[in-house]
């Protein structure tokens, strides 16, 4: 398939976290959109590996690997950042009651 | 791996030693005390380590990292920023929190980070040791979990240096798109081949440097920064205004330096802008503020576009100023954060400026301390910020850029204003404050102590800068 689509596709999900983000006010959406940004680079990251392999696999067998190897780095960063988040927004619950980020307007002079 | 690979990466395995050995201590009992010793008995270990090293440099361990004096620099400075805030964190945390000693690890961790930043050549590496950073920064901003505040400043910082994330993985998937590559070495390689001014290789530095920018809070970008600093614990926003920005600028020189972007016209404009940018909102917003720990996060904001006036050149005289400046910059901020901290008391730390009225008066040494950190920060001669200072103006002079330069000397003069309004308040008239319980006077005896030692280098940077600019210039010649 022609490597355009999925450019524009993860552009797409891109797009679609970042307004995602902007918009909504509860922290646990925010970061579910968080995690469509991160996502869709792992899409993008896939694809380039494979039109890489494909280009160059002729030369090098392991053309275009690194692109792969980086989106299990990712994941694995993924999880760590949502597990810290997940418990900074408890916290943020235990604090005021709720999840929604409005009410997170106390430093402000 | 071979047996010289392993040696010059010892003090990187050491330090994430460190935060395992602390682990270790926690499982074990031990108290708050032993753990902020040992720990920095670890940082000297690093120290003595990163000594050792240097004889073996440079070494690369291909393709990820890349050890030669520019990462020993930038490490060294980093340990040392840490073994500060370790000393300054016993009697902060010990008075505040039941639970002091996990905070060690998440420093240690944090500051592996940076320094896996300060020598990484690859993308992967540069991902993990900033990802690492943040991570760790995430838990200590909120670490104080029982203010409201804190947990505020965390999500703030959790949500933004997220999306930061994502733009930098996004801007990383462009140029390697565009190269195959992911070792900046051979992208340099292959942008020299093809035509290198593609429509995907410019938007993906562009997109990179949103998230470095987030990282150094430069001005389209440092949203974040003051409500942060004054959120999170004292310490913690030492680590952040000196350790993480200093190991996402090296990160930032390396990359710019392999690359060569000096070579695109459209990648000095942007980061031109951010630099005025990032002088003139961080000194007009400082005007109007009442808390110093957001007074320091604006001035942060424009010192670090001042530093990018000196990193614009992109060449070796370039990075050898940017190194004085973060030297002196990161003293400068850890002296007067100290204050800070041994002032605060147990239900909020001491920002406002009401608080520091008559200090001169109460706490003399305390005073002239802070009073010296703030000339520093205004570039006064005879400390270390004003050479630093001169040396970015030179520089920037030496390569006719005469628009950051004009705009440089405007805003400090702008900048002089507000710190010296916070030295007047410091000479005012005293108002009582009640006495605080004191913990055993050895730690206060350490901390008076190591703000005295940074006061003394200090001062000797800006009158004597010779032996460091000679290290420094025979350190960048390793590689």
């Amino acid at each position: 398939m022609n490597i355009e689509y999925y450019i524009v596709l993860s552009i797409a999900l891109f797009c679609i976290g970042i307004a995602g983000v902007l918009t909504r006010r509860n922290a646990i959406i925010i970061f579910m959109c968080i995690e469509l940004m991160l996502n869709a680079v792992n899409l993008l990251l896939v694809a380039f590996s494979k039109m890489h392999h494909l280009k160059g696999v002729a030369a090098n067998p392991n053309a275009g690997i690194d692109g792969q190897l980086f989106v299990f780095f990712i994941m694995v960063v993924a999880a760590a950042e949502v597990s810290v988040g997940l418990a900074i927004i408890v916290m943020m619950y235990r604090n005021v009651h709720s999840v929604d980020v409005n009410f997170l307007n106390r430093l402000k002079h | 791996m071979n047996g010289l690979q392993f040696e010059a990466l010892l003090p990187y395995t050491l330090l994430a030693a460190a935060s395992l050995v602390v682990i270790l201590l926690i499982a074990f009992r031990l108290s708050h005390t032993v753990i902020q010793i040992t720990g920095f008995i670890l940082m000297c270990a690093v120290m003595v380590a990163l000594l050792q090293a240097s004889a073996l440099l440079p070494v690369a361990i291909y393709p990820i990292f890349q050890i030669d004096g520019f990462a020993l620099l930038f490490t060294g400075l980093l340990v040392l920023c840490v073994m500060v805030v370790g000393l300054f964190s016993f009697i902060y945390f010990e008075e505040r929190e039941e639970n002091p000693k996990e905070y060690y690890i998440l420093l240690f961790l944090g500051t592996l980070g940076a320094a896996v930043l300060s020598i990484s050549s690859h993308f992967i590496s540069l991902f993990i040791g900033l990802e690492l950073l943040s991570v760790s920064l995430y838990a200590l901003i909120a670490y104080l979990r029982n203010r409201n505040n804190a947990v505020e400043a965390g999500i703030k910082y959790l949500v933004l240096a997220a999306i930061s994330s994502a733009f930098l993985l996004f801007g990383m998937a462009m140029i390697y798109m565009e190269t195959g590559s992911m070792e900046f070495a051979t992208i340099a390689k292959k942008l020299q081949t093809s035509n290198g001014h593609s429509i995907l290789f410019i938007t993906g530095t562009g997109m990179m440097v949103v998230a470095i920018g987030f990282k150094l809070a430069l001005a389209p970008f440092h949203l974040w920064a003051a409500d942060v600093y004054e959120g999170a614990p004292t310490p913690v926003t030492a680590f952040i205004a000196t350790a993480s920005k200093i190991g996402v600028f090296a990160v930032l020189l390396r990359f710019f330096q392999t690359i060569g972007l000096s070579n695109y016209p459209m990648v000095i404009t942007v980061f031109l802008v951010l630099a005025v940018a990032s002088m003139i909102i961080g000194n007009l917003l400082a005007l109007r503020q009442q808390n110093l720990k957001r007074l320091l996060a604006y001035s942060s904001i424009a010192h670090f576009g001042y530093l990018l006036v000196a990193f614009l050149p992109g060449n070796a005289a370039g990075v050898q100023v940017a190194v004085f400046y973060l030297l002196s910059y990161s003293i400068t901020l850890l002296i007067a954060f100290g204050v800070i901290t041994l002032l605060s008391s147990r239900e909020q730390d001491t920002g406002d400026l009401a608080l520091f009225r008559g200090l001169f008066w109460k706490k003399p040494v305390t005073a002239a301390v802070l009073t010296l950190a703030l000339l520093s920060l205004a570039g006064i001669p005879l400390t270390g910020g004003f050479l630093a200072k001169f040396f970015v103006l030179a520089t920037g002079a030496q390569q006719q850029l005469w628009f950051p330069v004009t705009v440089l000397v405007i805003t400090s003069v702008i900048g002089l204003y507000y710190y010296l309004r916070v030295i007047s308040t410091l000479f005012g008239e005293a108002v009582p404050t009640p006495v605080k319980k004191t913990l055993h006077p050895f730690f206060y005896l350490t901390t008076y102590t190591s703000l005295i030692v940074m006061v003394v280098l200090l001062c000797w940077l800006g009158t004597f800068p010779n032996d460091v600019i000679e290290y420094i210039n025979r350190q960048l010649l390793i590689r």
